[in-house]
Order: structure tokens, then C-alpha cells, then sequence
């Protein structure tokens, strides 16, 4: 039998990538250092803050061997903020996920838009020097390798992993959190504003040919929405497949009356064409 | 659509109306009629897998008349299509056909007709949304629009169920996750 599930992640996948998220931890014990996959871990030495991935935050957590130092993003005040973007700053679309790390953005450019939007530091806001690979190519992360959950993240933007994070903190530390029953209520609020903004993306999808922007949304958001904006692309390509052809096939045979009027002048016109195919 | 697609092969079972164009001896039995012929001018329902291969086909001699003219079949009508310009939303596309749009695919890949592409694509689209809607809706679907969504046809019920079990695994994770941890 094919596989039984669908293309894409399911929550549990989603919460798994998301534990290779690097938290940050003020650890209450000593830890040697442990070689992992991803690489060693810093030596754990009590009064001094760490950041470790996620999965392993949580272990040791519950072994009650460390505190984990929420995200600012993860603080009620912080989180009414972002509440406060998405419902009126960006009533279309959703919050723009925290800037890349090594997005190369011009100084100037980021300053005349931070003026424009009126946003603090952080949206769109801090230039980072331009990361490099061995090779001097310019390099751009992604999550989970930006570190967009440990202290030091933006503050008033939600990373791509928020929802899973934000879940699995609330139930494995909420004595780490400030106020957490505060903070799952605000996050159920902006979950439901987003839910109201993916609503009104699938009305974009079904109604015209624009096209449904969905930056900022995060991976869970995805895995959540996937199978049915599949499922509506491909029952109306479905409908229009044989426009589709006869579009083709006319296509394919202005471009055979062009390759032959273009024969008589020059050969290689119609090797192209031939590669091209 | 893949060979044991088991949506191809019922939509390629639903009947098409025929027309003969050439008297058929010993093809009698399709008109209730065992052993005896076809006249030319008989109209019979055939299933669209037989109905599209005798359309094409032309006998032995390439050239000649199809043996049979394919008419659009009872679902895609103008009678059905009038109805859904008017409203999407209130035509049961089940009753027409369970594979409604399977079916309108196949005929239109035989019959150009722009104007039924587009009717088509604005009846899935208009559906889609409403179907997203019932889907979310926390009371479940049973309270209201039970007409409506009886009235899916196969590839709308597929839409409806991947868009009712995405919220549903996510809220399904959460929930294991709070019983890990207790």
C-alpha cells in the first residue's frame, strides 16, 4: 500500500522540526559538554545563560535541571503588541515573520520603510552583516537556524515556528513564563485573527486569479490550510485542464508556424526549438 | 487520474446520450433488443467509455462517419448550467452526477465550450468557499446547510474533508501534547 498520508507535514512532523529550535536556558545543574549531531553543546555551568535545541531544553526541563528564558516575543506585553499589528497594521495580510539574519538589506531602504510603517526595531527593522559560505557565496538562512526563539529575537514579530513553540513552552515550563494563562489567551486571540485572515485567503483563491499572499504564516498554519488549498487547485485545474491543452496546442503550433517561417532565414532557429522541447 | 483511480473509473462509467449514425447488426442487445440491429438514428444511453471510443473510432476505412455522435450528457445541460449561473450554491450536483466535475472534465475535453469551463470553474470556486466555511464551522456540519452538503458531489466531498481534517489533527496535536506533559 503507498504511503497513507497526504503530501505534507503532519502537526506532530511541524512540532518536530520545530524541537531543532535553539532556546535559551539558565541552567540550575552542571552539564558537560554533549557532542551531538547538530554539533556540541556549550558546557552547562549554572549562573551562565545557554542556548541548546529545543527537544533538549525540554528534557532536561522536565528533569528540573534548567530554567528555559522565554523568547521577548513569548511576553504578554509584547504579544498584545503583535495582537495589536495584526488586527490593525496588517488587516490583509499576516505580520511579516522576524527579518533574516542575512537578508542584505540596504540601510536606507530599511530605514525609509521602518518610517513608513511607523514600526519599531525588529519588523523588517535590524541589518545584520551579509553571512557568507566557504566558498564567499552570500548565504541565507531559514528557520530553524535563525535563531528567532532564543532571548535575543525580535521582539514584536512571530517566527515560523510560534504556534508549536509557543505550545509546547506553555506546557512544559508555563512556571518559566510570565503570566501564562495571559499569554495562551493572546495567543488563542491571534490564532483566531489569523484563522480569519487564511478564511479570507481562501476566498482569494477561489475567486479570482490574484493569488493568495501568505507570508508571515507559520508552519503549522500551513500543515493546517495545505490539503485543502490543494484539494481546490487541483479540482480547478481539473475543470480547466482542457482549456489548458487547447491553450498548449495553440501555443505549440504558433510556435512550429514561427520556427518554419523562421527556417527559411536561418537553421539554427529550429535546433533551439528542438532543445527547447 | 491513474488506471485504478476508482473516481476515473465510475466517472467513466455515468451514461452519455448516443446517437447512431450507422445501422449496427447483432448490437441490439444494448437496446433491449438481443440478436437484432441498430438502426441508424437510435438514440441509447452508453457509458462514456464506450460512448467516447465509438465516437472517435470510424470503422475500418479512416475517413467515413463515426459510428456514433455524442450529445451532452442530462448533467451538464443547459437546463443544469442555467441553474448554476443563476446560483452555485443551491444546485444538489449530486443528484446530476456523483462526479460532476469528473464527468464535465471528460466532455470537455471532447466538446470545446469555453462558456462551460468558466461556468464550471465559478461553481467550484463559489462551492470551495462555502465548503471551507462548514468545514471550520465549531457546531459541525449537521446543525445547518445539511441540503447543501448532501448535495457534494465526489471531488467537492474530498475538499470538504482534507479542509475539515487540517484544523482538526492540528487541534488533535495539541491536545496529545498537553497529555505528555500531565
Amino acid at each position: 500500500m503507498a504511503f497513507p498520508h497526504r503530501p505534507g507535514l503532519l502537526p506532530a512532523e511541524v512540532a518536530f522540526l520545530c524541537e531543532m529550535e535553539l532556546v535559551t536556558i539558565i541552567p540550575r545543574q552542571r552539564l558537560d559538554r554533549l557532542d551531538l549531531l547538530g554539533g556540541p553543546t556549550n558546557a552547562l555551568i549554572p549562573p551562565q545563560r545557554a542556548t541548546l535545541p529545543l527537544w533538549l531544553a525540554l528534557l532536561l526541563k522536565r528533569q528540573r535541571r534548567i530554567n528555559v528564558l522565554p523568547p521577548p516575543w513569548l511576553d504578554p506585553e509584547n504579544l498584545r503588541e503583535i495582537l495589536e499589528l495584526e488586527t490593525t497594521h496588517f488587516g490583509e495580510s499576516f505580520t511579516p515573520a522576524p527579518a533574516l539574519p542575512a537578508l542584505d538589506v540596504d540601510p536606507l531602504q530599511a530605514r525609509r520603510e521602518k518610517s513608513r510603517s511607523g514600526l519599531t526595531s525588529g519588523v523588517g527593522g535590524v541589518v545584520a552583516p551579509r553571512l557568507t559560505d566557504a566558498e564567499g557565496r552570500s548565504l541565507y538562512l531559514s528557520p530553524p537556524f535563525v535563531a528567532s526563539c532564543t532571548a535575543d529575537a525580535a521582539p514584536n514579530a512571530l517566527p515560523y515556528h510560534y504556534l508549536e513553540f509557543s505550545q509546547l513552552l506553555l506546557d512544559a515550563a508555563p512556571d518559566d513564563l510570565q503570566q501564562p494563562d495571559t499569554i495562551s489567551n493572546l495567543l488563542r486571540d491571534i490564532r483566531e485573527v489569523r484563522q480569519a485572515k487564511m478564511r479570507r485567503g481562501y476566498e482569494a483563491i477561489t475567486d479570482g486569479s490574484e493569488g493568495v499572499n501568505l507570508d508571515g504564516v507559520g508552519a503549522m498554519e500551513v500543515s493546517e490550510s495545505r490539503g485543502f488549498i490543494t484539494d481546490v487547485m487541483g479540482g480547478l485545474r481539473m475543470i480547466g485542464a482542457s482549456r489548458e491543452a487547447a491553450r498548449r496546442e495553440r501555443e505549440q503550433e504558433e510556435r512550429e508556424s514561427g520556427a518554419r517561417r523562421g527556417a527559411g532565414r536561418a537553421y539554427d532557429g529550429d535546433e533551439e526549438d528542438e532543445d527547447m522541447s | 487520474m491513474s488506471y485504478y483511480d476508482v473516481d476515473a473509473i465510475l466517472t467513466d462509467a455515468q451514461k452519455v446520450p448516443c446517437t447512431f449514425e450507422i445501422d449496427v447488426p447483432g448490437l441490439g442487445y444494448l437496446d433491449g433488443n438481443p440478436g437484432g440491429t441498430v438502426k441508424a438514428g437510435t438514440k441509447l444511453d452508453l457509458p462514456l467509455w464506450l460512448g467516447v471510443m465509438l465516437a472517435v473510432s470510424s470503422g475500418n476505412n479512416s475517413g467515413s462517419q463515426p459510428l456514433v455522435t455524442l450529445d451532452f450528457p442530462a448533467p451538464l445541460q443547459q437546463r443544469v448550467i442555467n441553474a448554476l449561473k443563476a446560483d452555485p450554491n443551491s444546485v444538489d450536483l449530486r443528484a446530476q452526477a456523483p462526479h460532476f466535475y469528473a464527468l464535465g472534465a471528460r466532455i470537455l475535453d471532447l466538446f470545446e465550450d469555453d462558456e462551460m469551463v468558466d461556468v464550471l470553474t465559478d461553481t467550484f470556486r463559489t462551492r470551495a468557499a462555502k465548503i471551507a466555511d462548514h468545514a471550520h464551522n465549531a457546531r459541525g456540519p449537521l446543525t445547518d446547510g445539511v441540503d447543501f452538503l448532501r448535495g457534494l458531489d465526489e471531488s467537492e466531498r474530498v475538499v470538504f474533508k482534507s479542509a475539515h481534517e487540517g484544523p482538526k489533527s492540528v487541534k488533535n496535536w495539541s491536545q496529545d501534547v498537553k497529555k505528555t506533559n500531565t
